[in-house]
């Protein structure tokens, strides 16, 4: 594994992933990968199906820990805290670290209240600001425009792009510090897309960005840093442009130019 | 030629095999139909304002079923009420907390049987443990039987319905940070809302033609009767008395009663249809 040599000084690391292993069950998933995802910048992680690059974003927020096989060695460090720690509550972990799918999943309920709902779960606001907090998510997200009038409506009654970016808001409105998206733009349309990658780049402002996307012109589009992972492990990490121009390994270039995966 | 004689043999197999589906469904539906048929004529006739007013009247008398549709009403009601409760969190464990335990699949096993525990075991193990130490029949040993029999209906619909609600859902709450009790309470439940209630719907059908648990817990009681200590009449149990009974004006109001529990069901259904394809469509 090798690091691209253009890594800029004035980078602060987020998350660093160190040593990490990943078993589902007995089957080892991820192989001592090491990786730092940067304050601010979005990193994409890209690799062919089962190279581990869900697997990889679902440590990240200690989703795996729903599933009693799945488990982790080795260390995450969010700025400096380990959390795989076992005493770490992973509640409190998520609110910090939160997370988009691939499929859009609105709850059965307004779209207000799938906003509000996640506010309500660290803060005990006034409804007047609860109402200023559901619209600064939902502007923020980029779908304001479209939902301002029909607020009541079933979040289940919006197209699926506006599904997506409603499930956006919902994650920003609880002010997180780090995004991670898997898959986030799969099940959407060609504008829908488009919409969703101008988003997150007005996220990367405020927020540090990773996403998992099958889509190379994707993640050249939308992100500073790129890893590859191929077959568990992190076969390249730097630069997108240096890893889509120019990259060290020949697995990664034969992956971005269609050889296979 | 061979060839024809194999297709000619299969067609001759289709026609024999497609008269004996019909004939099985005719056979079937008949029955239903007959017995739909005489119950509508027989209790439409019978039904008039009194059985609404009156209680049961003695042999020779005329009087309505107004004590035993208030009966059935408590106890069905106190059923589900003391029931639905225990089955939806013990179904809530099978489909969320015990997914893939041993423990779980010997629940669901001990529910299987005892959904399709014949009703008068039911009753008599009521009468066993509250009838008897009690000394005597009451309307809240029917309501316990009642309970008993709601239990595994709504502990199989709630752990199915939970189980169909997508696990991104799930995992979309717990990645706000939402506790694993909060992820079920306020997204897995209302999502699966329309199911869980039909259940419940149905479980009310069920026990609203139970006769048999009844009988040997909560008995009959000829008069109004709303204190739960004491034995308390309801439709099925009046109309087993009263159809068995030589009088024709009791047998009148049987038929009465009949159509009455069989409407309540037949709403009932409807509902639990409409919830449910409201559902499908969402």
């Amino acid at each position: 594994m090798t690091y691209a040599s253009s890594i800029k000084p004035d980078l602060r690391t987020k998350i660093s992933v160190k040593n990490l292993q990943f078993f589902y069950g007995e089957n080892l998933a991820l192989k001592n990968v090491n990786m730092d995802l940067y304050t601010n910048k979005v990193t994409a992680l890209i690799g062919p199906s089962g190279c581990g690059k869900s697997t990889l974003l679902r440590v990240l927020n200690r989703m795996y820990s729903l599933y009693p096989r799945q488990r982790a060695e080795g260390e995450i460090l969010l700025d400096g805290e380990n959390i795989l720690d076992s005493k770490l509550d992973v509640n409190l972990l998520r609110a910090r670290v939160g997370m988009v799918f691939q499929k859009p999943t609105p709850f059965p309920m307004s779209i207000y209240e799938n906003i509000a709902f996640g506010i309500r779960l660290y803060e005990k606001l006034p409804k007047s600001e609860i109402d200023g907090r559901v619209e600064t998510a939902l502007k923020g997200a980029a779908i304001w425009g479209e939902v301002k009038d029909k607020l009541n409506a079933s979040g289940l009654s919006l197209s699926g792009g506006q599904q997506q970016r409603l499930c956006i808001a919902r994650t920003v409105a609880i002010q997180p510090e780090v995004i991670l998206f898997d898959e986030p733009c799969s099940a959407l349309d060609p504008i829908s897309t488009a919409k969703v990658e101008e988003l997150i780049d007005e996220l990367k402002n405020n927020y540090t960005i990773a996403i998992v996307t099958h889509n190379m012109q994707q993640a050249a589009r939308v992100s500073e840093y790129t890893a590859f992972m191929y077959l568990g492990e992190l076969v390249e990490f730097g630069d997108t442009s240096h890893i889509f121009t120019s990259p060290d390994q020949p697995q990664t270039q034969n992956y971005i130019t269609g050889r296979f995966g | 030629m061979r060839g024809m004689n194999i297709y000619n043999a299969r067609r001759r197999s289709n026609t024999v095999s497609v008269v004996l589906y019909y004939s099985a469904a005719i056979f079937g539906i008949a029955w239903l139909v007959l017995i739909l048929f005489a119950l509508l004529r027989e209790g439409f006739g019978s039904l008039s304002l009194a059985v609404f007013t009156q209680s049961t009247p003695p042999p020779g008398s005329a009087g309505g079923l107004l004590n035993a549709i208030v009966g059935s009403l408590i106890m069905t009601g106190l059923g589900v009420l003391i029931g639905a409760p225990i089955g939806l969190l013990a179904g809530t464990y099978l489909a969320e907390y015990g997914r893939g335990t041993p423990l779980a699949s010997i629940v669901r096993f001990i529910n299987d049987i005892l959904l399709s525990a014949p009703s008068i075991v039911i009753g008599l193990f009521i009468y066993e443990i509250m009838v008897a130490p009690m000394g005597h029949f009451s309307g809240i040993a029917g309501a316990v039987a009642l309970a008993v029999i709601v239990v595994p209906v709504v502990v199989r619909t709630t752990e199915d319905m939970l189980t169909l609600v997508p696990g991104a859902l799930r995992e979309a709450g717990s990645a706000l940070g939402m506790p694993r009790a909060l992820v079920i309470n306020r997204i897995a439940y209302r999502a699966a809302k329309a199911g869980l209630i039909t259940g419940m719907l149905l479980a009310v059908a069920r026990i609203s033609g139970e006769t048999a648990p009844l009988l040997f817990t909560a008995l009959n009681n000829q008069f109004f009767q709303a204190n739960l200590n004491e034995p308390m009449p309801s439709l099925p149990v009046v109309i087993f008395q009263f159809a068995l009974s030589p009088y024709k004006d009791w047998q009148k109001l049987a038929w009465a009663g009949a159509l009455l529990i069989t409407l309540a069901v037949l709403a009932l259904s409807i509902m639990a249809r409409v919830l449910g394809s409201r559902k499908a469509t969402q």
